[in-house]
């Protein structure tokens, strides 16, 4: 029995919160249960994002996932917002 | 009035050619904040570094994409600069529009953000550039309720899907460009307006091998029309071209300091497959042998046109710097239907095989040229489920290290060493 969707999107905030990168890729999530298709973690984490649990940092040619008050201090201190 | 001096960048108007300082200047009459783009270049080219910061947060909600973040990093110089994002927005297929499209277009950029553009950028969407985050929502907001248009793709997104005029215009499209590259926009506009993969990944689609887009050069999955049967031939039109009677290439080298028309140098001698003869005044072709590089169709329209029987190749991979320098798209798959009948179908199969391996082995950052490039050849062709043909290769290998596969060699690798030992003394 796999995880269900609750528990991988429970996971993949808990490694957003403690992994010592604010910024993840898409990838960094597919570990939070290998068992689940790359696809399908693709469309828990846009779903995160719509929650507003997580946010999409881009540089233009790459999109990253983070959470929202790791990556909004990052800004912020940075003297951007 | 200028805000800032700008000796260095002054220079550059002092040339024959268009500049771009003096594009910019143009529209800072109109928009002041334009001069901070000319004072902020002003001051990177006195100490040498960039001050654009490299990438945001920023975007629209329920999008992952279109709006690419840009910042400078001293604001309170140049405040009209502090926030000058990218707004990326989907051109209409093959890049037609009416002027009334683009007039509203311009005064939507020009109530919301700067004013300055790039049409178009090189994956094909119209490029708006600088807006401040507060305006992004609100020309979002006009853009797709007034104008009926959608942002395109950024990131690791799909990106903006590009194709050329096709059969709208050219007699030579294998196949309709702009209704498969309409269909797979809308078909997947999940993918194009939030990330997906490891990377970017672009379509491209050229109705023919002289591929106006550069689809083999600048895509990752590359459809480019191509025929199944035989080149048509007219053979009146083909005396004609000989006796000088039409100009070769449609008239491109009228004026220039050419010879006469000669179809044995001009088109026999450059076949690159060298499938073409002549038997007395008759053009023959072996089109077993013809790899449809449209040389000879470029060269004597009047004469030659694509087979009626059309299709496309697939080809996958392009990249500009990869690890070996700039990377054609390898050709993966000859010849298929592409039909708007069955919705393309076959196409969206052969993409859906690619995309699912390529997010599970992809690393980040990588482009799936270089995916290919790093697993070879043989194995990209196992995982999509194709048996090898001679097309995938490029010339015999010249390495005598065959590694085959145990369910390929009859009995396997299994074998009895005595019985060997009885034929083979040690």
């Amino acid at each position: 029995m796999g995880m269900s969707d609750e528990e991988i999107q429970a996971a993949m905030i808990e490694k957003a919160t403690k992994s010592p990168k604010a910024q993840l890729y898409i990838k960094d999530f597919y570990k939070c249960d290998p068992d689940t298709k790359p696809r399908m973690i693709k469309n828990l984490a846009n779903d995160l994002v719509k929650k507003g649990e997580l946010m999409f940092w881009s540089s233009g040619s790459t999109t990253m996932y983070a959470r929202p008050d790791r990556i909004k201090n990052e800004e912020g201190d940075s003297g951007v917002n | 009035m200028a805000k800032h001096e700008t000796p260095l960048l002054d220079e550059l108007e002092s040339g024959p050619w268009p500049s771009f300082v003096t594009d910019i200047k143009r529209q800072a009459e109109k928009n002041p904040d334009c001069w901070d783009i000319l004072g902020l270049l002003e001051l990177s080219f006195k100490e040498r570094i960039t001050h654009w910061k490299h990438g945001g947060i920023v975007g629209v909600f329920g999008y992952g994409g279109g709006i690419v973040g840009r910042y400078c990093d001293v604001p309170k110089q140049f405040p009209g600069v502090e926030h000058f994002h990218t707004v990326r927005v989907n051109q209409p297929a093959s890049k037609y529009y009416s002027t009334e499209n683009l007039r509203a277009l311009m005064a939507l950029w020009d109530k919301h953000g700067s004013g300055m553009t790039n049409m178009h950028g090189s994956t094909g969407d119209i490029i708006l550039l600088g807006c401040r985050t507060e305006a992004l929502e609100p020309f979002f907001w006009d853009l797709t309720h007034e104008l009926g248009q959608d942002l395109g793709g950024s990131g690791s997104n799909l990106r903006t899907p590009a194709n050329c005029l096709g059969q709208s215009r050219c007699e030579w499209s294998c196949y309709d460009t702009e209704e498969l590259c309409h269909h797979l926009t809308m078909h997947y506009q999940d993918e194009i307006h939030r990330p997906a993969f490891p990377y970017k990944f672009k379509f491209k689609f050229s109705g023919c091998s002289n591929d106006c887009v550069a689809a083999i050069a600048r895509s990752d999955f590359a459809v480019i029309g191509t025929w199944r049967d035989d080149i048509r031939i007219d053979q009146v039109a083909v005396k004609e071209y000989v006796a000088g009677k039409h100009p070769a290439n449609g008239g491109s080298y009228i004026g220039g300091d050419w010879d006469a028309f000669s179809i044995k140098k001009e088109v026999l001698d450059l076949c690159p497959t060298e499938c073409m003869w002549m038997e007395g005044d008759e053009l023959k072709i072996d089109n077993a042998e013809c790899t449809r590089c449209m040389h000879c169709i470029n060269v004597m329209p009047r004469a030659l046109r694509p087979g009626a029987h059309g299709g496309a190749s697939i080809c996958i991979g392009a990249k500009a710097p990869i690890l070996d320098g700039a990377q054609f798209a390898t050709l993966i798959i000859p010849f298929m239907e592409v039909s708007a009948e069955n919705e393309f179908e076959n196409v969206i199969d052969v993409i859906e095989n690619v995309w699912d391996w390529w997010m599970e082995v992809g690393k980040n950052r990588e482009r799936i040229g270089e995916t290919m490039q790093r697993v070879g050849l043989p194995t990209f062709i196992k995982v999509m489920g194709l048996d090898p043909i001679p097309q995938h290769i490029k010339e015999p290998r010249s390495n005598p290290y065959v590694f085959w596969e145990e369910e390929e060699v009859p009995g396997g690798f299994e074998r009895c060493v005595d019985d060997f030992r009885k034929r083979h003394a040690a």
